[in-house]
């Protein structure tokens, strides 16, 4: 361990370099992911993040490929490549754009394991962005990791940490099923503490963020630092918040969550996905169908507006879920005792 | 290549005949009138380097790439020893083995992984190409046309292969696409365009051998081969809308053709007829063998289903 602290996109950044200097295999792939490419002299740009940085000076333009604009046709080759052998990262820019190519992801990387009854697997992991909150408006703000996880094949993962973030994309390299890796644009810049090598992660292992006996708050991403906020105010009125950050939405680490709802009895899970039969929901589900009988209050899912993400600054922070929100909700949670 | 030609033949047929006795759990689409060109296709491939990828229907292709016939019969049939122990079925074949990466139910989806499997050629320097078999009917499909424009754009060793056999489903290709010469089209991406007769075997072999060639050397290539479609879109399926001359006219079946060059070209015609004979006789025991096969069933889904089993508690 050292005691130094660095942000998601340097982690990623670093464990790209790790992963792509001890394999070959390892290449990645995406719109101007080394930049410049067909500009005489260019330096390029090392990504629109900048989180693939250094990699094509590095590993050469062959292993570091910029594409054209064209999803289906780069993430149906990156599958391709994964199912022969390769073991690439792909990017797509904004999760929004998984429109463009949602067949390769639905209908190829999701079921190539399955329907060669695991003589394929899938060593790949896509990296693609989420989140709303710096005004890009509809069309470059979506979280789709509720959506993507209803697909069976795939794995998703929402890291909130630098650590996760690069534990979690070292582990999809190591997986047979392809990984979406759902980075939030605004934790880019956001630091955190860095680790040594960057561990891979175990994937569908949660982690509890704080600990507390009266509400346990679910939370992924983006959230996890909405969460902390609220869990410290709530301090302050002598509720004890218990955070859990799942890490991956497929698989779902169930059991983490019912170890801590059956202590506090009370559910509250924040999502920036939608109110409605997203990754809220599907927790909400699979903890009363689980453990009905501990709960002292009805869970509350607390979600975006069901619009599309608005693009002023105002009516984005209305729409995105909010510290007052989780604390109004645990207030009144508080004074519910079903189970008592 | 005669007597493969002729066994994929047989094969399609005897798959019908199962069809009938209710053996096969959907719908099949034979490839009836491609057989001759998928043989001459797989002669200029080496399985070992190679991989092809293909349309829904692929059951020719996969043969002809060298797949067990035995667990290509049992995978379409749905049964314990098939490709994938027929979890997947005649749309989805799967034999990387035999240089067959995958066939698909998507129109078109299967040609971006060919390039795929081109990629990962050039990255290792093994030499293989990635082949991508599609009909006209995936001609105007975005992945089609995407993978296209990208395998110039990388100087991928890719070969596309158009089987133009008229239809998609039972739309008329001259119907569905704005521009009807589709070499026209692949060249204007920059590709290699190439045609073949698909009536001709030593055409398309000759073809094919220049067309994976150019490709090998990382020069992406499209060839156009015409083949007829000898049965509807699936067997079963309501042909009123193909016109007569279309229907199994024996002039018309490049199978046909090719033994009637064979036999002018100087092989008797009984070397002809027992070599047809005793393909037919092994496609009816291989599928009858593979009827008689355990029905794939509750163990082998549940199975897959612990792996996949999204919340874990």
């Amino acid at each position: 361990m050292v005691s130094c602290q660095t942000t998601i996109s340097e982690a990623i950044n670093q464990a790209l370099h790790v992963e792509m200097a001890a394999d070959d295999k390892v290449i990645c792939i995406g719109e101007d992911i080394a930049g410049g490419a067909g500009v005489d002299g260019s330096e390029g740009i090392g990504g629109v993040f900048g989180v693939t940085m250094g990699l094509a000076q590095k590993f050469g333009r062959a292993r570091v490929i910029d594409t054209p604009i064209s999803e289906t046709s780069f993430v149906g080759m990156a599958i391709g490549a994964s199912m022969t052998g390769l073991k690439p990262v792909v990017e797509i820019m904004f999760c929004d754009f998984i429109g463009v190519c949602f067949d390769q992801i639905l209908n190829q990387a999701a079921k190539v394991r399955f329907l060669s009854n695991g003589r394929i697997n899938m060593p790949l992991v896509i990296r693609t962005t989420m989140g709303a909150g710096d005004g890009s408006g509809a069309m470059h703000s979506a979280s789709l990791h509720g959506l993507l996880a209803s697909v069976p094949g795939l794995t998703v993962a929402c890291p909130s940490n630098a650590a996760d973030a690069a534990g979690l994309l070292r582990a999809g390299l190591r997986s047979p099923d392809p990984m979406i890796l759902l980075e939030h644009k605004g934790l880019y810049g956001k630091s955190s503490d860095a680790v040594d090598e960057w561990p891979v992660a175990v994937i569908g292992e949660g982690r509890f963020v704080s600990r507390g006996d009266d509400i346990t708050i679910v939370a992924v991403g983006a959230m996890v630092r909405v969460a902390e906020a609220a869990a410290k105010k709530l301090a302050l009125e002598g509720i004890n918040v218990e955070i859990i950050d799942p890490r991956t939405i497929n698989p779902l680490d169930l059991k983490i969550i019912i170890s801590s709802v059956e202590k506090t009895g009370r559910l509250i899970v924040v999502d920036e996905g939608p109110n409605y039969i997203g990754f809220a929901d599907g927790v909400i589900s699979a903890v009363t169908q689980s453990c009905f009988d501990v709960l002292n209050a009805a869970p509350r899912s607390i979600c975006p507006l069901s619009t599309p993400v608005p693009y002023a600054a105002m009516a984005e922070a209305a729409w995105l879920p909010s510290l007052d929100q989780i604390i109004e909700a645990a207030n009144t949670m508080m004074s519910e005792n079903y189970g008592k | 290549m005669f007597g493969k030609a002729c066994f994929i033949r047989a094969f399609e047929g005897a798959l019908a005949r199962a069809y009938d006795a209710g053996e096969v759990p959907g719908l099949v689409h034979l490839c009836t009138g491609a057989e001759v060109a998928e043989v001459a296709l797989a002669d200029a491939l080496d399985p070992a380097v190679d991989q092809v990828t293909g349309s829904h229907r692929s059951h020719g292709l996969v043969l002809a790439m060298g797949a067990d016939p035995l667990a290509v019969a049992k995978e379409i049939l749905g049964r314990i020893g098939g490709l994938s122990d027929g979890l997947a079925g005649t749309q989805h074949l799967i034999a990387p083995e035999n240089g067959f990466l995958t066939s698909n139910g998507i129109v078109g989806a299967q040609v971006p992984l060919a390039a795929g499997a081109a990629l990962t050629a050039k990255v290792k320097g093994a030499g293989g190409v990635g082949v991508a078999v599609f009909g006209d009917g995936a001609a105007n499909q975005g992945a089609v046309l995407e993978s296209m424009n990208l395998a110039v754009a990388l100087e991928l060793p890719v070969l596309f292969v158009m089987e133009n056999n008229g239809f998609g489903q039972s739309t008329a290709s001259t119907y569905a696409s704005g521009s009807t010469s589709f070499t026209q089209r692949a060249a204007s991406f920059g590709l290699v365009a190439m045609q073949a007769d698909g009536f001709n075997h030593i055409e398309s072999q000759q073809v094919f051998a220049q067309a994976v060639k150019k490709a090998r050397k990382n020069t992406p290539v499209f060839v156009e081969i015409s083949v007829p479609r000898l049965d509807g879109h699936y067997y079963g399926d309501d042909i009123s809308y193909m016109p007569e001359a279309h229907m199994k006219d024996t002039y018309d079946d490049p199978l046909h053709v090719m033994r009637q060059f064979l036999e002018e070209s100087g092989t008797s015609a009984s070397v002809l007829e027992s070599i047809m004979l005793k393909q037919q006789a092994r496609a009816v025991q291989v599928v009858a063998e593979a009827s008689s096969a355990i029905k794939t069933g509750p163990l082998e889904i549940k199975a897959w289903h612990q792996s996949l089993e999204a919340v874990r508690g």
